[in-house]
């Protein structure tokens, strides 16, 4: 892939991902809004629901793929040592991956509890 | 203020950070980035309170105590401020790459409407807070 089709990939990502982010988000805080859960709970049983879990696992992707774009351009504009930029974007990974698989590994778990409380 | 070239004035030769007058529009850019770092700052701990809050009952009343803080309610007011300015500033890019409100004025105007939406959103949830 050429230098400009990789541009062009990240440009592209960058929207879509922030379509799905905009779209969720503004549906999750009116909803959370609108019924608060009442205790751990209902928490629980709304975050261990399959869809939750998928549009949530989605948001998790896009969210990590989001903020690698958006924080790699200002490493790009802000940090011109080469060593720096790299030891900083490896760093950025590895937070981003961390946060990411923690979260998907608390959804799954949620939604295995929330199984056997309604069973 | 301009966006037009001064041709009339030398170039600085020192840049004093509170001369500079940026326009509306390199406001809500410049704060667009500011926003997205935080945001980001701020997953690994979000990423914690999200897994300690569905743990059992009991991490959930942690993670409710914890938010009520002082620390985490200055922290959430930051991040209340930083997910709508970076919301509505996103958005307005999207129509910008669409071609809406690309002149001038329109841009400004729609600058200006991100600027004091996302302070006027924070003050809504700061008095809901209150």
């Amino acid at each position: 892939m050429t230098r400009a089709a990789q541009g062009l990939r990240a440009w592209l990502l960058q929207r879509f991902t922030a379509l799905y982010l905009a779209a969720f988000l503004v549906y999750a805080v009116a909803r959370l809004l609108r019924t608060p859960p009442a205790g751990h709970g209902q928490w629980l049983a709304w975050m261990g629901q399959p869809l939750t879990g998928v549009a949530t696992t989605l948001f998790v992707a896009a969210l990590a793929l989001h903020a690698w774009v958006g924080i790699r351009d200002v490493l790009i504009d802000y940090v011109h040592a080469v060593w720096l930029r790299l030891s900083l974007m490896a760093a950025v990974a590895l937070l981003l991956l961390g946060s990411g698989l923690w979260v998907m590994r608390a959804l799954l778990l949620a939604a295995l509890r929330a199984a056997q409380v309604g069973a | 203020m301009s966006f037009h070239m001064v041709t009339d004035k030398p170039a600085p030769k020192f840049l004093n950070l509170l001369q500079i007058r940026l326009p509306p529009g390199g406001v809500t850019s410049i704060a667009h980035r500011i926003s997205g770092v935080l945001m980001f700052l701020t997953l690994p701990l979000a990423a914690w309170l999200f897994d300690l809050s569905l743990r059992d009952a009991g991490g959930y009343r942690q993670v409710l105590d914890w938010l009520h803080t002082p620390l985490l309610r200055l922290v959430s007011v930051l991040l209340v401020w930083s997910l709508a300015h970076h919301l509505l500033a996103g958005l307005r890019h999207l129509l910008l790459d669409v071609g809406i409100g690309v002149d001038r004025l329109p841009a400004r105007r729609s600058a200006l409407g991100v600027n004091f939406g996302a302070l006027g959103l924070v003050a809504l949830y700061v008095a809901a807070l209150a």
